[in-house]
C-alpha cells in the first residue's frame, strides 16, 4: 500500500515538474536563474578581471536576463576549478569555469593533477588572446636579434616555475627551437616581481603579452630602456611591425612547430571560458551567443576602455578545435615538449 | 618640490569630496566587522566586495578598499585581546600578551595600548609612505634576491626571542615551519613536495587556516575548560583605557621602532602584518630588560604588534604602488581594483596629474589611511565599554558563533573546503603544543619566512653565482643578522650564569636516574618520527627540490633526538600548571579532561554537521544542537541565538555575498540539492 502511494506520489511529482519545464520555453531557460562564473585564480588578478568585467555585462546578453555573479577557486595554477566544473558542477550551463589554459597543455602532456578531460568541456569563448612579446633590458648589452645570437653569455628570463606560466615556457621553447642563448630561472612570484627584477638588473628579460609590458614600461619603451626584440605571433603586432618573429628564425619543421605548439596556440586558449561536459547543445549555443554579444556589448567596451584593454576574442567552437589538435599531436612532439618545458 | 606639496594638499581635499569620505565610513565600517569577527579576514572580505567598486571613481574605490583595510588590524586587536582567537590572521601575536592581561582584568589597559600604539602606527607607515614618494623607486631597485634572503635570514634570528625559555623547543618550532613551508609544487623544479596526491596542497599550506586554528582552537577549549566567561576576574572600572593610553608614551620608542619594523619589513615582497606582528613582538621581547613578564601579560607584547601590524600598510603600499607587486593578498585584491580604473603601478604613480601621473591619487591613500584610522581608533574608545563586555559573557554562549565563523572564514578565504581540514589539524596541533609547553610563534615565522628563503636563495645563486654573497648590503644584513642572533644568546647566558650566582647550590631536577616516559616526551618522539618519515619521503627529490627540506629537516631531526633524549631523561623542567589555565576559577583534572573530550565532539561535531548537511543547514543546526542540548541553554535564547547565526550564514554570506558553499554531502547522497 505504502509502495504504491509512494510510486503514485513520484509519478505525480514527474508530472508536475514536467509539466514545469514545458511552461519554461528552452529560450528562457535562464530566467530567474543565477550563473555562477568560477575563476581558477585569485581576486585581483588579470583573469578574475576579465570574468568580473565579462560578469557584468553577460547577463542582460542571455535570454532570461539570469543573474551572474563571480567566484575565486584559486589553487594548483587553476586546476581545482578546473577539475571543479569537470566533476563537481552540474552540466546544466549554470556554472560557467574561466582557468588559466596553460593546464591544459599540462594535461595533455601527461602532468599529474588533472582531473578532467579538456576535450570533453563545453567552449563559450575567450575574450583575449595574449600577443606575445620578448622584452630585454638595454642594461644586458643585447640590443639586437644579431648581438642576441651572438652572445656569450646566455640571457637570464625571469619566471615562477617550469610549466607555470608564459614567461617560464617560451624562453624554453625559444631556447630550443631556435638555439637562443637563454638561462631560465624560476622562482619568482607573479609576473610583477618578475618585472621589477628586470628593471633592477636582476635578469635581462621577460617574456609576456604586449599589452601588459606596454602597461608597465610605456617610458622604458620609449626611452629605448626596454625593447621587444621578438614577437610570438603568428601575425605581428600592428603597433611594433618591425619586430621580427620568432617563427621566421626557425630552420626546422620541429622547430616551426615546436613554437606553433608551444607559443602560438597557447595563446589562444590561455584564457578559455567554458561549461561542464554534457551541457544540452542549445544552452551551449545560447552562451556562446551571449557571450560573443557581450563582447560587442557598449557597455562592456566602455567599462574596457577604462582599464584600458582590447578585447581580442576566440569563438567556442575556435577553441575547441585547437584543444582537439592539441590532443592529436604525434607523441614524438609530445614528448619533445614535455622535455623543453619541464626540464 | 612645489607640484608635490600641491599633489599632497590635492591627495587631502580628494578624500573629502562627499561620496568618497562616505564610501569610506562605510568601509571603515565592514572593516570594523570584518576585524572584530574571527576568522573572517581583511583579504576575503576585500575579494568579496570587488564587485561593488566597478562603478566608482578611483579615488572614491580606494577610499572604500583602503578605508577597510587600514582598520582591520586594528578591530583586529580588540578580539584577539578580549576573547583570545586572532581577530585577523595579523593580530595573532597581541594575543599573547594581550589575552593574559584581558584575563586579569586588565582588558581595557590593554584596549588603549593597542588602539594607540595602532594609531601611531597607522600614522607612522602612512607619513614614510608619503615621504618615500620621490626616492621610493631608486632605493627599492638596489635590492635584489639576495638581500631579500638576507633579511628573511635575519628575520629568523627572531625565532630565539620568540622561544620563551625553551630555546630548543622553538628552535625546533621554527625548523617545522621552516618545513612545512616546503609543501607543495616546487617552484625551483616544478615537481610536488609533500602533497599526498592532493591537489589543495601544491600552492603550500595556507597562512589563514594554519593560525586560526593554532591560535583560536586551544582558546576555545579553554574557555569551555573553564566553564565561565573570558575574564575570571571583573574589575569594576575598565582597567585603565588610559593607562594604556599612557603606556604607548611611556614606551614611545619601543612603539616607534616597531612601527619601523612593520613599514620597512613590510617593502620586501612577500612579507605583509603576518609576519610584521611577530618580528616586532620578538623585538619587544628582546629590548626589554625583563623577559620573564612576556605572554603573561606585559604591555610591552600589545604595544609592537599593534604598532607593526597597522604600520605594515604604508609599507605594502609601497611595493604595490611603485611596482606593482603586491606585498599581500590584500594589496593583490587592491592591485585589482587598480586595474579595472585603468591605473597601472609604476612611475607613473609618482609623477602629478599635471604632467599625466597620479600623485594626487597616490597622496590620497596616505590620507586614508590616517583618516580611516583615526576614525576608528575614536570610534572604538566611544564603545570600549561594551566591547570589553563581551568578556564577561558565558563561554557557552560565545563558543558556538567563533567555531562557526573560523570554519566559514576558514573556508571563504579561498572557497576551499580542504582549507577546514587545515584547521582542525592545526588546530589539535596549537592545542598539544600548548598542553607540552612548546611556543608557537617561532613555527609561523619559519611558515611565513621558508619560501622567501627559498626561492631567493635560488634566484641568488643562479642569478650571480657565489657573487652575491659579495655584495655590500648582503654583507651589512650579515653583519645586522649574527648580532641579533648572538645578542639573545649571549644576554639568556649572562642571566643564567647571574642566577647561578645568586644561588650557587641550585641542585638539578631529581630525576633519580630512571626514564621518564610523559605526554612531553611522547610528542617529542612524534616529532622525531614525523621528520624522520618526511626525510624519508624526500630521498627522490632532486638536488633543487630537495636542498632547502635537506638542510632545514636534517638538523631539527637531530635537535628534535637531543629534545627527546632531553625529556626522557628528566632533563627538561615541566611546568607545575597549565600554561593557559594560570588565570581564573581552578577547574580539577578529571573535570577539565571532560570537558576537553566534550568540546572537542562539539567542534568536531560542527565540521561533521556542515560536511554533511552545509553552512546554512549544518552548521546552524550544530549551533542550535549545542546551546540547548550542549550547554542546556533555555528554548527561547537558544533558538534567537540561532536565528542570529541563521540570519548571518544564510542572509548575509550565501544571500548577499553570494559566498559558493559546497552542498552538503548527505544532501548530494540524496539529490536533494
Amino acid at each position: 500500500m505504502f509502495r504504491k502511494l509512494f510510486s503514485f506520489a513520484m509519478i505525480a511529482l514527474g508530472v508536475l515538474s514536467f509539466a514545469g519545464s514545458v511552461q519554461a520555453a528552452p529560450a528562457s531557460f535562464f530566467e530567474g536563474k543565477t550563473v555562477r562564473i568560477i575563476v581558477g585564480l585569485s581576486a585581483g588578478g588579470g583573469y578574475d578581471m576579465w570574468a568580473r568585467a565579462i560578469g557584468r555585462h553577460l547577463g542582460k546578453n542571455i535570454p532570461g536576463r539570469p543573474a551572474v555573479i563571480v567566484d575565486n577557486m584559486p589553487g594548483a595554477g587553476s586546476m581545482i576549478a578546473a577539475n571543479h566544473v569537470y566533476k563537481v558542477a552540474k552540466p546544466d550551463g549554470l556554472t560557467i569555469g574561466h582557468i588559466s589554459g596553460g593546464i591544459i597543455l599540462n594535461q595533455i602532456l601527461g602532468r599529474p593533477g588533472a582531473e578532467f578531460d579538456a576535450r570533453k568541456f563545453e567552449y563559450i569563448g575567450a575574450p583575449y588572446q595574449d600577443d606575445l612579446v620578448v622584452f630585454v633590458a638595454k642594461a644586458s648589452g643585447v640590443t639586437s636579434m644579431e648581438k642576441w645570437f651572438a652572445a656569450k653569455n646566455p640571457l637570464k628570463f625571469g619566471g615562477e616555475a617550469p610549466g607555470a606560466t608564459f614567461s617560464d615556457n617560451v624562453p624554453r621553447i625559444l631556447r630550443v627551437a631556435l638555439g637562443l642563448p637563454i638561462k631560465p630561472l624560476s622562482g619568482y612570484k607573479g609576473t610583477a616581481e618578475v618585472k621589477m627584477a628586470v628593471e633592477s638588473g636582476e635578469v635581462d628579460g621577460n617574456c609576456l603579452s604586449w599589452e601588459s609590458g606596454k602597461a608597465t614600461w610605456r617610458k622604458q619603451l620609449d626611452t629605448g630602456d626596454i625593447i621587444p626584440l621578438l614577437q610570438g605571433v603568428a601575425k605581428p603586432v600592428p603597433e611594433i611591425p618591425n619586430v621580427p618573429l620568432a617563427v621566421s628564425f626557425a630552420k626546422t619543421e620541429e622547430a616551426r612547430k615546436l613554437i606553433q605548439v608551444g607559443i602560438h596556440e597557447p595563446s589562444v586558449y590561455a584564457r578559455p571560458f567554458f561549461v561542464a561536459p554534457g551541457t544540452p547543445k542549445d544552452r551551449v549555443q545560447t552562451l556562446r551567443d551571449a557571450f560573443e554579444a557581450t563582447l560587442r556589448d557598449k557597455e562592456f567596451q566602455a567599462d574596457l576602455q577604462k582599464a584600458r584593454l582590447n578585447p581580442k576574442p576566440v569563438t567556442g567552437e575556435a577553441l575547441a578545435n585547437v584543444i582537439q589538435g592539441l590532443f592529436d599531436l604525434d607523441p614524438a612532439m609530445k614528448a619533445k615538449l614535455k622535455d623543453v618545458l619541464y626540464k | 618640490m612645489l607640484e608635490m606639496v600641491n599633489a599632497f594638499a590635492s591627495g587631502f581635499t580628494q578624500v573629502f569630496g562627499w561620496t568618497a569620505f562616505s564610501l569610506m565610513l562605510l568601509g571603515i565600517l565592514i572593516g570594523f566587522a570584518v576585524g572584530i569577527l574571527p576568522g573572517l579576514g581583511g583579504p576575503s572580505a576585500l575579494a568579496l566586495m570587488l564587485p561593488f567598486i566597478v562603478k566608482m571613481s578611483p579615488v572614491e574605490a580606494f577610499s572604500f578598499l583602503l578605508g577597510m583595510s587600514a582598520v582591520t588590524n586594528t578591530t583586529g586587536d580588540i578580539t584577539s585581546i578580549l576573547i583570545g582567537v586572532p581577530g585577523e590572521p595579523s593580530t595573532a601575536a597581541t594575543i599573547v600578551d594581550g589575552h593574559p592581561m584581558a584575563k586579569k582584568g586588565e582588558a581595557g589597559r590593554a584596549l588603549g595600548a593597542a588602539l594607540t600604539s595602532s594609531l601611531v602606527g597607522a600614522i607612522f607607515g602612512a607619513f614614510t609612505l608619503a615621504l618615500a614618494i620621490p626616492i621610493i623607486r631608486p632605493i627599492v631597485i638596489t635590492f635584489g634576491s639576495p638581500e631579500f634572503f638576507m633579511l628573511a635570514i635575519l628575520g629568523l634570528t627572531f625565532v630565539a626571542s620568540l622561544s620563551g625559555e625553551g630555546f630548543l623547543k622553538g628552535v625546533l618550532a621554527g625548523g617545522m615551519g621552516l618545513f612545512l613551508s616546503t609543501v607543495g609544487l616546487c617552484q625551483m623544479s616544478g615537481i610536488q613536495r609533500f602533497t599526498f596526491g592532493q591537489i589543495f596542497l601544491w600552492d603550500g599550506i595556507g597562512l589563514v587556516p594554519i593560525t586560526i586554528g593554532f591560535f583560536a582552537i586551544p582558546e576555545i577549549i579553554d574557555l569551555a575548560v573553564q566553564g565561565s566567561s573570558i575574564a575570571g576576574e571583573r574589575v569594576g572600572k575598565l582597567g585603565g583605557v588610559m593607562e594604556g593610553v599612557k603606556d604607548t608614551f611611556r614606551h614611545w620608542w619601543l612603539v616607534i621602532r616597531c612601527s619601523a619594523i612593520g613599514t620597512f619589513c613590510s617593502i620586501i615582497p612577500g612579507l605583509g602584518a603576518a609576519t610584521t606582528q611577530w618580528l616586532s613582538y620578538a623585538h619587544a621581547v628582546q629590548s626589554s630588560p625583563d623577559r620573564e613578564r612576556f605572554g603573561k601579560g606585559a604591555v610591552e607584547g600589545v604595544l609592537g604588534p599593534g604598532a607593526a601590524n597597522n604600520s605594515t600598510l604604508g609599507g605594502s603600499l609601497i611595493t604595490t604602488i611603485a611596482f606593482g607587486v603586491p606585498a599581500s593578498v590584500m594589496m593583490a585584491i587592491l592591485l585589482g581594483a587598480f586595474i579595472i580604473h585603468g591605473i597601472v603601478p609604476g612611475p607613473d604613480m609618482l609623477v602629478p596629474e599635471s604632467r599625466g601621473g597620479h600623485l594626487g591619487l597616490t597622496y590620497s591613500f596616505v590620507w586614508i589611511n590616517v583618516i580611516s584610522n583615526l576614525v576608528t581608533v575614536v570610534f572604538c574608545f566611544l564603545f570600549l565599554k561594551q566591547l570589553v563586555k563581551v568578556t564577561y559573557i558565558r563561554g557557552s554562549l560565545l563558543i558556538p558563533f567563533i567555531v562557526l565563523l573560523i570554519y566559514l572564514g576558514a573556508f571563504a578565504e579561498k572557497n576551499a573546503f580542504e582549507d577546514i581540514y587545515l584547521v582542525m589539524l592545526f588546530g589539535a596541533l596549537g592545542w598539544v603544543l600548548v598542553k607540552v609547553d612548546w611556543p608557537r610563534p617561532p613555527l609561523i615565522l619559519g611558515l611565513v619566512l621558508g619560501p622567501l628563503a627559498e626561492n631567493r636563495l635560488f634566484l641568488s645563486t643562479d642569478n650571480y653565482g657565489m657573487a652575491w654573497l659579495g655584495r655590500p648590503a648582503v654583507l651589512v644584513i650579515l653583519v645586522l643578522t649574527v648580532i641579533g642572533g648572538l645578542y639573545p644568546v649571549l644576554k639568556a647566558f649572562k642571566e643564567k650564569e647571574k642566577k647561578l650566582a645568586a644561588a650557587p647550590s641550585s641542585p638539578q631536577p631529581e630525576s633519580g636516574g630512571g626514564v621518564r616516559f610523559d605526554w612531553p616526551a611522547a610528542f617529542s618522539l612524534f616529532i622525531v618520527l614525523a621528520f624522520g618519515l618526511a626525510l624519508w619521503e624526500s630521498r627522490n627529490f632532486d638536488l633543487r627540490a630537495g636542498l632547502f627540506p635537506w638542510v632545514i629537516g636534517i638538523p631539527v631531526f637531530i635537535l628534535g633526538l637531543v629534545q627527546l633524549f632531553k625529556e626522557l631523561l628528566g632533563k627538561e623542567k615541566r611546568k607545575s600548571e597549565d600554561h593557559l589555565a594560570h588565570e581564573g576559577p581552578v577547574v580539577s583534572q578529571a573535570l577539565a579532561n571532560k570537558r576537553t573530550v566534550r568540546i572537542s565532539v562539539w567542534i568536531f561535531g560542527y565540521f561533521l554537521l556542515i560536511w554533511l548537511l552545509g553552512f546554512s543547514l549544518g552548521g546552524v543546526l550544530c549551533v542550535f544542537l549545542q546551546l540547548k542540548f550542549g550547554s542546556r541553554e533555555k528554548w527561547l535564547l537558544s533558538i534567537i541565538l540561532t536565528f542570529i547565526a541563521w540570519a548571518v550564514v544564510y542572509g548575509v554570506f550565501d544571500r548577499i555575498l553570494h559566498v559558493p558553499f559546497p552542498v552538503g554531502r548527505l544532501l548530494a547522497w540524496l539529490n536533494l540539492a
